[in-house]
C-alpha cells in the first residue's frame, strides 16, 4: 500500500536520509526503530511532506499508486489528516488547550470531508467512543487539561483516525506515558488496525514495544536502514552489528558484584514521612483543601547499597525526592542522613547536602547554558566551609571528569557542546565532586537512548564499586531498576505498597499493582515467546 | 589553561564574533557617530547654536551650512549635534534608571513568587503602568518645573515596570528548570542564584528590551520637548526642532528632515547593535555561527 524506494533527504546540503526503502501492506504494523538522530522521525515527516526549510528530496514514496513526493503543498494538505494520519509523542502539547476535545476531533472532518458542524460532532463522538473515551465520562465539551496523559493521547489518536486514514503514523506515541498506560495505548492501536484495516507505522526507540505488535520492522542508523525484515525472524537472527548492539543494550545489566552494602550502617533513614500540599483556595470562607502527596513513607538505605524507588507519574516519588534533599519541609515524620535529622532550615539543609547530591532526568535542562563545565561541576563547592583555591578547584574538577570518563579539556567547554549522554556524565561529575555518601538519581537515565543508557549504568556500577557510594535510584521504568539496584520499593498514591530484594520482586511480586507494572513493562523475550507460541497454535 | 587565560580566550572570541556580525558593526558605527557628534558638540560646533542671523534664514543645505539654516538663521548641523547630546543623555539615563530599579525588583518578585513581596512589587508596577507616560511627565514637570532632568526622571519611572515585568516573567520560567534546583542542592540561596544563574540567562532579553526602551526614550524625550516639557530653549533638542518646524515643512522641508533623520538613524543603529549584541553574548549562538 505504501512503498518507499531510494528516498534521500538533505537539509542545507547535510544529508539526513540515505536510500531509505520500505514497504507497508494493508492492515500491517510496521515498526521503525532507531536512536535519536537516526532519521526515523524525519522519515515520517518526509512521508507527510513536512520537511524543514532548505530540504532537498529525491526518490519515491508511493501511497496507493501516487508518488507523494510529486504532490504540491495544496494536494498534501488534502492527504494529511485524510488518507494519512499522524500521532505525535507529547500528548501534553499536541492538543490546543483552549479548544474542547470534540472541536479538535471534529475539526479534521470539517476541513477534509466538507462536513457540517452537526455531522462533525457526531463523527467526533463516534471516534472518541472507539478510542475508549465513552460519552458518559468524556462528553465532547471536555478540555484537554481535564484529561490525564493517556486520555489525551487517546484524543490525539482519535483526531488522527477520525476520517479512517489508509495509513497511521505514530511517532513515539507512548514514550511520554507510564508503562501501564503505554500498554493500553499499544492495545488500542492494535485494535484500531484490525478494525479499520489501515496500515500503522510505529516509530519508536523501544525494541520491546515493537517486538510485541509489529509485523515487520526496520532498524535505522545515521539516516540509513541497516536491517529490515519480518519481526520474529529478525529478532532471532540479527546480522548487522548495530542492530545486535541495540538489542543487547536494551536489556543491559551492568557488571556488579551484588550488594556491596557494608554491614548495616544506615546512610539514609526515612521514617513515616508525610508531605501535604495546600491546594489553592476555592472559596474565601472554606479552608483550603489538602493533597497528601507522600503518605507515611519509611525506608532505609545502607552504606554502599543501591535502592530503587519505582512508581508511575503522580505517585509522589519526586515530592519525596525534594523532601529528602531538604528543598521542601515535611509535615510529619523524620528524614535523617548519617544519623543527623534533615529539615528545610537553611543551616541544617546546608550540612545535609554535603552528604548527598542529585542527578536529574533532563540532561538538557539541568545546566546553566552560560557557564563553562568547570564552573558547573564546581558548583557544589559552595557547600564547603573552606572553598578550594582556583588551582585546587581545577585539579579536582579534572579528577572528577576523569572519574566519569570525560577529558580534562572538557572543563573549558560549554554544555551545549556535549551530547545527551555526555551531559549526564557531567551531571554525575557535579554530584560526585564533594564526595557525597548518597547520590539521588531522579529518572537519571530515562531520557537517554538505550546504548547511552547502558554506558551510564555501567559507569554508575563502576563508581559504586570504587567509591562505595549509595544510590537512591528513582524511576518509572522497572527494567532499568532491575539492572542496577539491590532492593526495590514500589510506590503508589503516596504510599509504599511493596518492598524487597530486586530479584525477588521481579520473580514473585506480591502486590497486584507491582504485578501489573511488571506485566506492562515491554519485554522482548516474553513478547517473542508469546508470538512463537501463538504462531504454533494458529 | 588558567582562569585568566580562559577569560582572555573568551574575550578574544567575543571580539572576533562581534566583528563578523554585520548588524552589530553597522549599528555600532551609526551609534558611535552620534555619540561622537554629541561629545564633540561640547568643545566645538560649526556655528553657535544660540546665534540668530535672521538674514540667513531658510538657507538650503550648502557648503557653508551643511544641513541649511532654520527660521532664525541658526545652523541646523550644529543644532543636531547639540541635540544628540540631550537625546542620548536623556535616553541612556532613563533606561539606566529603568534597569537598575526594575530588574532587581522583578528578580525579587520571581524568587518570592506569590508572596506578599511579589504582590506589592507587581501591583505598584501596575499602578505606574496605568498612567500614560506623558501624564507622569506632566505631573512631575507641574511639580518641579520643566527641564531635562525632570524629563529623565519621568521617562525613567515609566521604564521601571517594563523591566520589572520582563525580568520577573523570564525568571519565573527559569525557576522551574533543573539547573536552579541543582544550584539549590549545592546550597546556594535565592539571592545568589538570581545573581549567578538567572541574570546571565535573561541578559539577552534585557538587551533587546533595553534597545527598544532606548529608542522609546529618545522618542519620549522628543515628544516631551515637542509639547514644551523637555529641554528648554535655547538648548536645542531633536524633538523641539521637529515641533518648531512642522508649520514650515512646505516652505523649508530640510528644517524638519534633518532632526527627523537623526532620530530615525539613532533608533535604527541602536536596534541593530542590540540585536547583534544579543547573539554575540550567547555562547550557544556564538558557536552556532562559527
Amino acid at each position: 500500500m505504501l512503498s518507499a524506494a531510494n528516498v534521500n533527504l538533505s537539509v542545507f546540503d547535510t544529508p539526513i536520509l540515505r536510500n531509505v526503502a520500505f514497504e507497508i501492506g494493508e492492515g500491517e504494523i510496521f515498526g521503525l526503530i532507531g536512536e535519536s538522530g537516526s532519521g526515523k522521525s524525519m522519515t515520517a515527516y518526509t512521508i507527510m511532506g513536512l520537511t524543514p526549510v532548505g530540504s532537498k528530496r529525491s526518490g519515491r514514496i508511493v501511497l496507493d499508486g501516487d508518488n507523494l513526493l510529486d504532490k504540491t503543498e495544496a494536494q498534501m494538505c488534502a492527504i494529511r489528516g485524510g488518507s494519512v494520519g499522524m500521532v505525535f509523542q507529547e500528548p501534553m502539547t499536541a492538543l490546543n488547550p483552549v479548544k474542547t476535545i470534540g472541536e479538535q476531533v471534529g475539526e479534521t472532518a470539517m476541513i477534509h470531508g466538507a462536513m457540517g458542524r452537526r455531522e462533525a460532532a457526531a463523527l467526533a463522538r463516534g471516534t472518541l467512543d472507539r478510542v475508549g473515551l465513552p460519552a458518559d465520562r468524556f462528553p465532547l465539551d471536555r478540555y484537554p487539561h481535564e484529561l490525564s496523559g493517556g486520555q489525551r493521547q487517546r484524543v490525539v489518536i482519535a483526531m488522527a483516525i477520525a476520517l479512517r486514514p489508509r495509513l497511521l503514523i505514530a511517532d513515539e506515541p507512548t514514550t511520554a506515558l507510564d508503562v501501564t498506560t503505554q500498554a493500553q495505548i499499544i492495545m488500542l492501536l492494535r485494535q484500531l488496525v484490525s478494525e479499520d484495516g489501515m496500515a500503522l507505522m510505529l516509530i519508536t526507540h523501544d525494541l520491546g514495544v515493537v517486538a510485541d505488535i509489529a509485523d515487520h520492522i526496520a532498524i535505522m542508523k545515521d539516516g540509513e536502514v541497516v536491517e529490515a525484515g519480518e519481526t520474529v525472524s529478525l529478532f532471532r537472527n540479527m546480522t548487522h552489528p548495530y542492530s545486535r548492539a541495540l538489542f543487547e543494550a536494551s536489556d543491559h545489566v551492568p557488571d556488579r558484584t551484588s550488594s556491596q552494602a557494608t554491614g548495616d550502617t544506615p546512610i539514609l533513614e526515612v521514617a513515616d514521612v508525610v508531605r501535604d500540599y495546600q491546594l489553592p483556595r476555592t472559596s474565601l470562607f472554606a479552608p483550603p483543601a489538602h493533597f497528601r502527596a507522600v503518605d507515611g513513607v519509611s525506608f532505609t538505605i545502607r552504606r554502599g547499597e543501591s535502592l530503587g524507588l519505582v512508581g508511575e507519574s503522580g505517585c509522589g516519588k519526586s515530592t519525596l525526592t525534594r523532601a529528602i534533599l531538604a528543598l521542601e519541609q515535611v509535615q510529619g515524620g523524620t528524614i535523617s542522613i548519617d544519623g543527623e535529622p534533615i529539615s528545610a532550615d537553611a543551616e541544617i539543609a546546608h550540612r545535609a547536602r554535603r552528604k548527598m547530591q542529585v542527578v536529574f532526568q533532563d540532561p538538557y535542562g539541568s545546566f546553566n547554558p552560560r557557564h563553562r563545565v568547570e564552573r558547573l561541576v564546581a558548583e557544589p563547592f559552595h557547600l564547603l566551609s573552606e572553598k578550594p583555591s582556583a588551582g585546587e578547584r581545577r585539579a579536582r574538577v579534572e579528577a572528577v571528569l576523569a572519574n566519569v570518563g570525560l577529558a580534562a579539556a572538557d572543563a573549558d567547554k560549554y554544555i551545549h557542546e556535549f551530547s545527551g549522554g555526555q551531559r549526564q556524565r557531567v551531571a554525575i561529575a557535579r554530584a560526585l565532586i564533594i564526595e557525597p555518601e548518597l547520590i539521588i538519581l531522579d529518572e537519571a537515565v530515562s531520557a537517554l537512548d538505550v546504548s547511552i543508557r547502558a554506558q551510564i549504568l555501567d559507569l554508575l556500577a563502576d563508581l559504586t564499586a570504587r567509591l562505595n557510594i549509595s544510590y537512591l535510584f528513582i524511576a518509572h521504568d522497572l527494567s532499568v531498576v532491575r539492572a542496577i539496584t539491590d532492593r526495590v520499593l514500589v510506590m503508589k498514591a503516596g504510599q509504599i505498597v511493596e518492598e524487597g530484594p530486586t530479584e525477588q520482586i521481579f520473580k514473585a511480586a506480591q502486590h497486584p499493582y507491582t504485578q501489573a507494572l511488571i506485566a506492562a513493562t515491554p519485554n522482548i523475550d516474553r513478547a517473542l515467546a508469546a508470538r512463537s507460541k501463538g504462531a504454533a497454535a494458529g | 589553561m588558567s582562569e585568566v587565560e580562559v577569560n582572555r580566550a573568551e574575550a578574544n572570541e567575543i571580539w572576533r564574533s562581534a566583528l563578523r556580525s554585520r548588524s552589530f558593526v553597522i549599528g555600532a558605527v551609526v551609534t558611535v557617530v552620534f555619540v561622537v557628534a554629541a561629545l564633540v558638540s561640547f568643545l566645538w560646533t560649526p556655528y553657535d547654536v544660540t546665534e540668530l542671523v535672521i538674514a540667513d534664514r531658510f538657507k538650503r543645505p550648502s557648503a557653508g551650512h551643511w544641513f541649511g539654516t532654520d527660521q532664525f538663521g541658526r545652523d541646523i548641523f550644529s543644532m543636531v549635534m547639540v541635540g544628540a547630546r540631550t537625546s542620548i543623555a536623556v535616553a541612556v539615563v532613563a533606561v539606566g534608571i529603568g534597569v537598575v530599579a526594575g530588574v532587581p525588583l522583578g528578580l525579587a518578585a520571581a524568587a518570592k513568587r506569590d508572596s506578599l513581596l511579589d504582590e506589592v512589587i507587581m501591583r505598584s508596577n501596575d499602578m505606574i503602568f496605568s498612567f500614560p507616560a506623558l501624564l507622569i511627565a506632566i505631573l512631575i514637570t507641574a511639580v518641579f518645573g520643566p527641564g531635562v532632568v525632570n524629563a529623565i526622571i519621568a521617562i525613567g519611572i515609566f521604564n521601571t515596570p517594563v523591566f520589572a515585568r520582563l525580568a520577573r516573567g523570564a525568571a519565573l520560567s527559569l525557576w522551574t528548570r533543573d539547573f536552579l534546583l541543582a544550584a539549590r542542592v549545592a546550597g546556594k540561596g535565592k539571592a545568589l542564584i538570581s545573581l549567578e544563574h538567572i541574570l546571565p540567562n535573561i541578559t539577552n532579553l534585557l538587551i533587546v528590551q533595553g534597545t527598544i526602551q532606548f529608542s522609546l526614550g529618545i522618542l519620549a524625550e522628543a515628544g516631551l520637548s515637542y509639547v514644551g516639557l523637555g529641554a528648554q530653549p535655547p538648548l536645542p533638542s531633536w524633538g523641539r526642532m521637529l515641533a518648531e518646524s512642522q508649520t514650515l515643512i512646505s516652505i523649508a522641508p530640510h528644517v524638519a528632515i534633518f532632526p527627523g533623520l537623526a532620530i530615525v538613524l539613532t533608533v535604527l543603529g541602536l536596534n541593530l547593535m542590540g540585536d547583534g549584541l544579543r547573539d554575540i553574548l550567547d555562547p550557544r549562538l556564538r558557536r552556532a555561527r562559527n
